[in-house]
Order: C-alpha cells, then structure tokens, then sequence
C-alpha cells in the first residue's frame, strides 16, 4: 500500500556540540592530570625507608613551593601564620595552608588514583567511556582525614599533604571510578536476564523449525535432539522467569525503602519479561510423541509417494497420447513410427538430462551416488550438530534437503525412463495384446464380479495407462483383485528385512485413502510378477486359476506371522516396475504400531490371526477407553511409550500454570476457573497413568 | 507518504542508537503525545526503554545504571530543563534529540551545560506533529486565530508542524493556497520562508514533478464540519471523543472497570483498522460477525477437556481467544454506546433534515423541519444551534429568510448563551461574503447537469448525500484544473497547471469554528474521500 520511505531528514550538532564542550572543559581536565601526575611522583619511591629530608627534596621538585613570606595570612580560613600556627605546603600545588585547612592523601587512595587513571586518561575526552558525576555517595576517604594522628610529627610515611581545592579534585575523581567499577545488583542480573533472552532469540527459532520439520514427518532432524533442545530453551525461560522476579522485589524490603522509580523501573523490567516469555513460550509448538512420528514420517512417505504416481500417470498419459497419435499416423503411413517417442513426453520431465542410461545401470551394482552422498551429509550434520555450529548445520540440511529431493525426482525420472524404453519395444506387439487382454479381462471381471466391484470400477478407469505393461498388466490386475494370500513366506521375510527409514527406494502405489483401502486386497509379491518377464496373458491365466480360487473360496488364513504386512493394503499401482521388490521391504506400513491412516477392514481382521506382530490390545476398534489413538499405542507398548506421554502431560500442566498465572493478574477470574479445572484433570491423568505403570 | 511510520522511524532510530542497556525515556508534554501515538507500551518495552519520564518533572531519582534518551521540543523552557539537567547529570548518558531546528546559541549553552560530559549524541528528528493515521497528522491546536488573523504563538507552531512534516517525508513542495484567506496567506509565507532559510535541510532527490503543498481554509466551506457523520471513526471522534487515540468511556451507563478507558488504533486493531471507513450500519453486521466467530472459538465452560488432544488445542488457542475476547468486548461498547447516543439524541432525524438544508434547496420545506425539530425535546441544545447554524448559512440571503423566529426558538428551548452566539460567528466565518466560490448553486454547465442527473437517480443514502466541497477542489487539483486566479502559487513557479502531481500534501486550515469540539472528525472524514477517489495523498492539518 505505501511506498517505501525513507528515514526522515535529520541533522547532527554533535561536532558543535563537542566542540563548545570541549572549549570548556579543557582546562579541568589538565587540571585533573597535573595533579595525577604528580600524585604518581610523589608515590613512586619508597617512602617509609627513606629520610625526611630527602623526601622534602623530591616534594620539592614535583612542584615548586611558593614562599613563605608571601603568604602571611591562611588564604582559606585567613588565621595568621605563627610560630604556633604553622605554614603548610601542598605537596600537589605548592599552595600554603595552615594547619586546619591542611587536608590529607593516604597512600592506598593516590594509588587507586594514579593507577585508574593510567587506563583512563587516554579516554578522557570520550563521554560515553568515563560517565562521571559529582552526586554519588562520597565514601572512603573521610577515614583517612580523621586519621590524623601526631600532629607535630612532620614526617608522613603513608600520607602526602595537600590543600582542600586539590584534595577536591581528586575525590571528584574517585567517584568517577568508583562509579565506573560499580555495578548495581539490578544491572548485574539485568544483564543476565537479557543474556537469556538472547539465548532464546537464538534456540527458539531452531527449535521451532526442528519441530516443525518433525510434525511434517521429515526425517531431517531427530526427536530426541528436539525435544532436548525443548527442555533447554523451557530452562533458559524458567530462569528468565527466576531472574525478573529477583529484579521486581530487589530491595524491596530494604529501609528507607527504595524510589518509586526505582520501583516502576523494576516492575516494569518484570512485566517486559513476561511479555517476552509469553509471546515466545507459547510460539513453541510441541514435538510429536515417537508413535506420532512414525505416524507423521508414514503419511509424509505416502504424500511424496501419491505425488510420484500422479507425476508418473501424467508422464504415461501423454506417452500413451503419442503413441495413439502415432498409431494413427502409422496406419495411414508406415514410416510414422520413426517418431521419436522421447520427445512426447519430454516437457513433463523436470530434470531434463539428469538419468543417463548408464548411471541407472550401475545402480544396480553399487549404490547411487546420491545416496552416497546423503549418508555423508547426514553424517556431517552429526558431526556439525556436536561441533555446536549451527549455521553450518543449517547449511548442510539445507543441502541434505536439496539431495532427498534430487534423488526423489531421480527416481521417477527413472521409473518414467524405464516404462517408456518397454513401451517402444512392445509397441508393436501392443495392438494384439490389446484384444486379447480385453477378452481375458471380461473373464476375469466375471469371476470376481460380485466380491469387488468397486475395485474393478476402479481398475477399469485406469486400464488405459496399463497399455505399456500389457503382459504383465492382467497378471497384477488379477493378483490384486484376486490373489489374497499369495506367498506370505516372501512377503514377511520382505518385512522383516529393513525398516523404512533406511530403505533408500521410495515406496510406490501406496494409497493411503481409506476409503480405497477397506476394499483392497493383499498385493501380490512383486517377484512372483517379475518371475515372468514376457507375459503371456494365456500364460498367466494359468497361474491365477489356483489362487482365485482359493481367494474367492476360502478367505485367507495364512500364518500369523503374515498378519499385518501382508493386510497392508496397497492401491493397484500399474506402473509397477522391479523396484517394487525393494519397495515392498521399506514399507512403512509393515510397522505394527501404525493405526490411523491404514484402517483394517472389518472383515480381514480377526484378531487370532495377528497375535505375533500386532498385540491384540493396540487394536484401536476394539477397546477405547480415552479418545486419544495414540495414548491406545502406547498401552500396547508400554516401556517405550509411557514416559513421553508423561512429558507431554508436563508440558501441559506447565502451560496452563503459566495461563493461569496471567488469568490471575488480569483479574479474569471465571477463565482462572476454567483452567484451574483443566489443570485438576491433567493431574488426575498424569495420576493416572502413573500408577497404571507402576 | 505514512506519517505514522515516518515518526515511528525517527522513534526506533533513536532508541538504536542508544545500543543495548536499560533505557529511559525523557520527553515533555508534547512529545510524549507524538510518541504514545506511533509506540505501544509493550513494543517499546521490547526495545528496553521501561521508564518514560517527563522533563520537567521534579520527583525524578538519580539512576546512573540508565541511558537516556531525551525527545524534546526545541523551546526555551526544554532548553533551561536540560541545562540543570546536564549539571547534575541523573543518568549516565544522555542521547539527545530535538523534534524541530534548534539555534546554534542553544546548543552553545547546552555544551557549556555538559561539564560531566555525558551527552553522547545531539540531533535534531524532525518528528514534530501528531500523527493521527497515516495520512492525517494534527498538531492539537485549540484555537488558532484571533479573529480572522492568526494567533503568532500558533503561526509559529502551525510552521514548525508543517516544515517537520516536510522534512520527515523529505518533501520540498510547491506551494498553493487559497486566495480568499488571508490566513491561508500567511502560513503558506511562514513555510517558504523556512525553506529557504534552512535551504541545506530541503536539498533533497528532485523528483519531476514536485510535490504540492496546497493550503486551504476552512471558511470555503462552513458546511462539512456542522454535518452528522455516520462513519465509524467519525462517529467516535464526533459523538465519543478521542484523544490521542483513547476514548474516556467513563460516563457510559454501567461500564465496566476495564473499559473505563479504551485504546483505538488502527496501528493495532484489526477490526478498526477494517471498519473504520464504513457507515454505521455495515459496523453493527460486522461487529455481530466478530461475535459470532467469538462465539465459536470461545471454549465451552461445561465441556470438559476430556483428552490431551482437547486440551492441547485449548491451551494453543487459548492466547489468540484471549486477544479476541478484548478485542470483541472493546468494539461491541463502543459501537453500542453509539447507537445509544444516536436514538437518545435523535440523531437520525437530526442527520436527515441536516442533510435536506446542506443538499438541496426547498426552503419551505427546510424551514418547517428545522422547526419540527427544535420543538423535539430530545434534540440536544447543540444539535438545535447546528441545525439553525445550517439554515442560516444556506439561506442567508434568501428572501424570506426567517432566521430571527429560528433563533427566538432557540432561545425558547433552552439553548445557551454560548451556543446560539455560534450562529452569527458562523455567519461570520463562513458566510457568503467570505467564501470564495459558491457552496449551494453551481455556476457551470458541468455541475449543473451532474447535479440534475443526481435529482433524477434519487438518493441512495439520505444520511450522506452531502458530498463535501473539498471533494470538488480536489478534484478539479488532480486533474490539473484548479483556477489559479483562486488557489495562486507562492512564488514564481517554472511549472504550471498541465503537470499533474501526484504527491499532494494538503493543508486545511481551520479557525473560529473549532470552538466546538465537532470539527475534527470532519476532517477524518474526508480521508475516506481519498481512500474511494485518489491514489494521491493528502495530509491535513487540524488545528482544532
């Protein structure tokens, strides 16, 4: 809406300012310095083992004395000189005074002086580095006055003589260093305070994207970091909390009690403090429990995975487009088919160049590069995170973030690579196919007609991208209309073999719809597909007759061990390649504790038949004694789970004190009740629980 | 052009400057107004300045663990405060700024001041207005004139306002006025002779077309300033009051401890900054809006928060409701608190005949509602004196102008002494002998037709038919028409009417009338004209 402006004009005075100031104050300061100077002199021999006359020698040559004749009358009290009133001369200025005026530097107090002012003179002119005043308490050197002792003594062994002007000056001077080394107990802890909230300032924003990056399900960061970083910056808060508290009743019982000022500053450092911890505090979002991690990090996967397929279709559609084009083209002229198929799809390819054949091959042998270069940056942020730099821990995250995406995209580069390379082989055969898939097909739909008909409906849309595997196509069609406990054996030992988080291939065909998935049936391995590379759908028909009819016979009953992972339904994907193998080992869904997304159907899942992987009480249809799914996983497995519930709920208790506190100062009494009730239940659960484990 | 943001800049530098450390803030009466108007409490406590404290107050402690920073206006008595202040020196530092041009024989005695040498820094911040909203600055100026002269005391403020507006926005305008005012006269002289004495400060980036300063008077159109508004800031300023944007809520019936005295700005609230500018009737739907999203946010007292989830979001949603439960309690007082005012004092009743006497010409018909209207017990005595102070304006000459009987019936309701002498000075101010263009006939084909068509449409809002004067001033300004025989540039001036500026400031200078307390808010009031009608700024200046 506006523009953007400017500072607005200003114009400085300072160089005039200083240099009016300067005029004046000159002579003050050569005033100070010459007297310092000479405080040293007189100071820096020895003079308790020296004798009186010499002393008076050296006294005699820091300043020249005035004579004594000229002086007859004390020039501050005006008595007269006499035998009985004595002349004395200022050792700082030559000066004479008479006894009373006579005023007296210890030792201790000229070497506080001199030495102060060797580090300070060079800063002399320089306000803002020698604040100095006048109105301080005046405290120390009155001692050293009514130590005088033997009057008549004209030796000083610890003290040097001085007039009253002189004697002025330098306490003047003391104060400014006094004023300077002292700091007031509420600087010290302000200066504390605002350590600590800079200490925020700093963790909170890493902390808050950790836990974001955490609730997304990424893998980037760890919990255990996170919720460490969470209990540091919640103690760095409590002390922040501590400190401002300290400041707001600093003296408060002191006698006379302190300014109001004072007072108002104090209250006021107090409610700022507040202020910050509030808006800061509540800015910290909470970490997802571990079950909800694993939840997260499974939808996430699902998310990249469901954006892969929609990728991979669209590329598929437009090669299938082309091809219809070109088959088209190829029945009005043969040498239509000399169209380069790469060049359909190309637009859609993000990474033009990036997937050598070559590179896709070696692949297979030794692990990609990319992924090479994934441990390695993961392994640097460990290093980094222990090294405590975080900047460079965010560069490399940064960089570690890039690489995932890079490496996702490769793959579909790949996958779309591949499908396309089968497609120009088979695109001669593909017309013939055609027909006889189709006429397989409508005998295929009249067998399993009445169990799934929404699944076919389903299917029957996407039966035209499967044009490009047509041999295997009704084969994987079938197996997953049909084929309901085909080879458990594999597809637990798949499993059992990786957990997901190290599994390097995406996982594909994952549909994470409930809807879709109550009516799914178990996939078919993968390698029974791949165990017939140039299918023949007569072939295949074969080999579905034994299995349809036992899955439309008897409903599986396969081994216990099988239970879950093999219930965890995947949408038909018809782009399945041989990757599929490995993606079925780091499917996520093959962790027993994860019930939300992936809702077991009714009908598949009678609970004797799951006992080994999934204990009956994690089942979160069958019992549900609090609302909360997760707190269900956590009963099933109790020893790791217990403890982080027991956080949350602290964490909780926490907030609602400090919302309480604040609801108790605005005099909002009927919220405090409110949250006082909140807080009761929250104890009652952690009670609760408590006791429960034990 | 955002003059909040302007002063709100010169405030942030400051306190910048100063480098971490526990800070006090020193002003005077003035400049605390000026910062409490871009600054919230709670902000400026986030840049640790915790203690404001004024000048020229005795009972101040010394606290040499603070810096301070000292906002003060240029004059003789802040000078004198802080030359004791810096012989004996409270505070370990002093930053000092002034919010105008100081001479350099004050910044020689302020040295000569600084024995202990503690002031770190001395500049001048050109932050020297209030400002109101982002195009309105005012200078809180009760009665600027004496008579039809200006008050030299005021002249001189009104200048330094305007010449820091100036160079807080790093303008160096052309400048217009309007010829009828000899008052418009003699600002307009006051502006350009400081520009040209402190020629060194106004250097700045020439743009094509300079910027315009015109200066107009308000005796050209008496009018605006005596109607109802319906707008929601008008509303408060004219029925409510506002005063550096509080509103003393006090004498509401049964008002509650908390909202004895509430905050409304549009730096900060939301639903202001978003209603504002619309009538009073889109407020009541969008206040019942605001409590009814409220309603769905505010936790359920019985429910019980059974799981940790529920409670999770209560706990997450709890500062956000909290914010809104202010924020809803605040608006719906006020806004009902208005629409008290409206049917006790009759204000829609008032507003229509103020409306029929400002916009068209029947005066049988006007005559015999301004008198239905002062036999209503319920219309107050100052609404009485405006009505006839519209009749007399608009029908001064006219033939049968019964302005004695109106205001023997003043006299008859009870109205002050104080108010029915208003008239004659209106007349006075703003009669037809000033003006300098015609308010109620217009004189060319073009206007004449536009107003034809309107009678023909019919009016859509009777409540706000009035379409102010300045409305057509500007417009004619925007399009290059303004008659310079009317509004004559000061000085010579290399470009002329074709060029088309859009950086306009625009000055409105108001006298007599604002003995009542009513004119501000007309000057709000059109602001809104520019939000519908220009990309081009204005800034006005009230002297109320």
């Amino acid at each position: 809406m506006w523009e953007p402006q400017e500072l607005g004009a200003m114009r400085s005075h300072l160089s005039d300012f200083k240099k009016h100031r300067a005029a004046r104050i000159d002579h003050y300061v050569v005033e100070v310095n010459k007297l310092i100077i000479r405080l040293e002199k007189l100071t820096a021999f020895d003079r308790t083992n020296t004798e009186s006359a010499k002393i008076r020698a050296i006294e005699k040559s820091v300043v020249p004395w005035v004579n004594d004749q000229d002086v007859p009358f004390c020039p501050d009290c005006g008595n007269k000189f006499s035998i009985r009133n004595r002349r004395h001369h200022c050792r700082l200025c030559g000066s004479i005074m008479c006894k009373k005026c006579m005023e007296l530097i210890s030792l201790p107090l000229a070497n506080k002086l001199t030495s102060a002012s060797k580090d300070s003179l060079s800063t002399h002119t320089s306000p803002s580095q020698s604040p100095n005043s006048v109105h301080g308490s005046r405290r120390g050197s009155i001692s050293s006055v009514s130590s005088v002792s033997s009057v008549l003594d004209e030796k000083d062994d610890d003290r040097i003589r001085c007039c009253t002007h002189c004697k002025d000056t330098l306490l003047k001077r003391e104060q400014q260093i006094d004023e300077k080394e002292h700091t007031p107990d509420i600087v010290k802890l302000y200066e504390k305070l605002r350590l600590c909230m800079e200490k925020v300032d700093q963790k909170a924003p890493e902390y808050i994207k950790m836990a974001a990056s955490l609730n997304a399900g990424e893998t980037t960061y760890s919990l255990e970091h996170a919720s460490d970083l969470r209990v540091e910056v919640q103690k760095v808060y409590e002390l922040i909390d501590a400190l401002s508290k300290k400041i707001l009743t600093l003296d408060l019982k002191q006698d006379p009690p302190p300014h109001p000022n004072t007072l108002r500053l104090q209250r006021m450092i107090r409610y700022s403090a507040t202020l910050f911890v509030q808006e800061k505090l509540l800015g910290l979002m909470s970490l997802p429990t571990k079950e909800q991690f694993e939840e997260l990090k499974k939808k996430r996967k699902q998310e990249i995975e469901r954006k892969r397929i929609l990728e991979r279709q669209a590329a598929l559609e437009s090669q299938r487009r082309l091809e219809e084009r070109r088959s088209d083209l190829a029945s009005r002229a043969t040498n239509g088919e000399v169209v380069p198929p790469r060049r359909g799809p190309a637009p859609l390819r993000k990474a033009e160049g990036w997937l050598p054949l070559s590179e896709g091959q070696r692949q297979s042998e030794d692990p990609d590069p990319l992924l090479q270069q994934i441990h390695n940056i993961t392994s640097f942020i460990r290093q980094a995170k222990a090294a405590d730099r975080t900047d460079e821990v965010l560069m490399l995250q940064e960089n570690l973030r890039q690489l995932q995406d890079e490496y996702d995209q490769q793959q579909t580069e790949k996958a779309i690579e591949l499908s396309r390379r089968q497609a120009e082989e088979e695109d001669l055969q593909r017309e013939q196919l055609q027909v006889l898939r189709e006429r397989e097909w409508e005998r295929e739909q009249g067998q399993a007609a009445s169990l799934h008909t929404r699944t076919r409906s389903l299917d029957f849309r996407e039966i035209r991208p499967f044009q490009l595997e047509p041999g295997r196509e009704p084969r994987t069609h079938l197996a997953h209309a049909l084929d309901l406990g085909s080879s458990p054996a594999q597809s637990s030992t798949a499993t059992k073999t990786s957990p997901p988080s190290l599994a390097p291939e995406p996982f594909r065909g994952w549909s994470g719809s409930p809807a879709l998935g109550q009516e799914f049936l178990p996939q078919s391995t993968p390698s029974q597909r791949s165990e017939a590379p140039s299918l023949n759908p007569f072939d295949e028909e074969e080999d579905l007759a034994s299995p349809s009819a036992e899955g439309t016979a008897s409903p599986p009953a396969p081994e216990p061990s099988l239970g879950p992972p093999a219930r965890l339904l995947r949408e038909y994907n018809p782009f399945e390649e041989e990757e599929e193998e490995e993606a079925v080992a780091g499917n996520p869904f093959a962790r027993p504790d994860s019930p939300a997304p992936n809702p077991f159907d009714e009908e598949d899942e009678p609970p004797p038949r799951t006992p080994a992987s999934l204990p009956v009480p994690g089942n979160p249809f069958e019992e549900a004694p609090c609302t909360n799914p997760f707190e269900e996983d956590s009963d099933g497995g109790q020893e790791g789970a217990e403890p982080i519930e027991e956080e949350l709920l602290l964490q909780q208790i926490d907030n609602i004190k400090a919302y309480i506190f604040d609801a108790k100062q605005c005099g909002r009494l009927d919220e405090v009740e409110v949250l006082t009730e909140n807080l009761r239940e929250l104890k009652r659960t952690l009670a609760k629980q408590k006791g429960g484990s034990d | 052009m955002n003059v909040v943001f302007a002063v709100k800049q010169y405030i942030s530098k400051m306190i910048e400057d100063s480098g971490p450390g526990m800070k006090v803030l020193l002003m005077d009466k003035e400049t605390t107004g000026i910062v409490s108007m871009v600054y919230t409490q709670s902000e400026i406590l986030q840049k640790e300045v915790y203690l404001f404290e004024r000048i020229d107050s005795q009972n101040r402690e010394i606290m040499k663990h603070l810096k301070a920073i000292c906002f003060l206006r240029p004059t003789k008595e802040n000078v004198d405060y802080l030359i004791q202040e810096l012989r004996r020196p409270k505070y370990s530092i002093y930053f000092i700024y002034f919010s105008n041009v100081i001479s350099k024989s004050d910044v020689k005695s302020l040295a000569e001041a600084d024995e202990q040498e503690v002031v770190a820094e001395v500049q001048e911040f050109y932050g020297d207005y209030i400002a109101v909203n982002p195009h309105l600055f005012s200078l809180n100026i009760l009665g600027c004139c004496q008579g039809r002269n200006w008050d030299p005391v005021q002249l001189s403020r009104t200048t330094q306002g305007l010449t820091a507006l100036l160079l807080s926005l790093k303008k160096c305008p052309m400048i217009r006025y309007q010829l009828s005012s000899e008052a418009a006269k003699r600002l307009a002289e006051c502006v350009k002779q400081v520009i040209t004495k402190e020629y060194e400060l106004f250097e700045f980036r020439r743009t094509e077309v300079p910027p315009l300063l015109l200066i107009l008077d308000r005796c050209d159109d008496a009018i605006t300033p005596l109607l109802n508004q319906w707008t929601y800031q008008a509303m408060v300023h004219e029925l409510l009051g506002i005063n550096n944007n509080r509103i003393d809520l006090s004498r509401v019936p049964g008002i509650s401890k908390d909202l004895r005295e509430v905050v409304l700005s549009a730096e900060n609230d939301e639903f202001y900054a978003n209603n504002m500018h619309l009538n009073f009737a889109e407020i009541g739907s969008n206040i019942k809006n605001l409590m009814e999203d409220f309603q769905k946010k505010k936790p359920k007292e019985q429910q019980k928060l059974e799981s940790i989830a529920d409670m999770k979001a209560f706990v997450e949603n709890y500062p956000q409701f909290k914010k809104m439960s202010g924020t809803v309690s605040k608006h719906v007082t006020v806004v009902g608190e208005l629409s008290r005012l409206v049917s006790e004092r009759n204000l829609l009743e008032v507003s229509e005949v103020e409306q029929e006497l400002a916009c068209q010409n029947d005066h049988s018909s006007a005559l015999q509602n301004v008198k239905r209207l002062l036999q209503n017990p319920r219309v107050t005595e100052f609404d009485a004196a405006r009505l006839v102070m519209l009749y007399a304006l608009h029908y001064e000459r006219h033939s049968s102008n019964s302005l004695p009987g109106l205001m023997m019936d003043l006299r008859n309701k009870g109205v002050s002494e104080k108010y029915r002498k208003l008239v004659s000075a209106v007349i006075e101010y703003g009669g037809k002998r000033v003006r300098g263009s015609d308010l109620f006939s217009p004189k060319d084909a073009v206007a004449i037709t536009k107003q034809f068509l309107k009678g023909l449409k019919g009016v859509e809002n009777v409540y706000t038919q009035h379409q102010p004067f300045l409305h057509e001033t500007l417009d004619h300004l925007i399009k290059g028409k303004l008659k310079e025989n009317l509004y004559p540039y000061l000085g010579p001036s290399t470009l002329r009417d074709s060029c088309f500026s859009s950086q306009i400031l625009l000055v409105l200078h108001m006298s007599k009338l604002d003995l009542n307390s009513s004119i501000k808010p007309k000057v709000l009031f059109l602001l809104e004209y520019r939000n519908r009608c220009f990309g081009a700024l204005q800034i006005l200046v009230s002297c109320p």
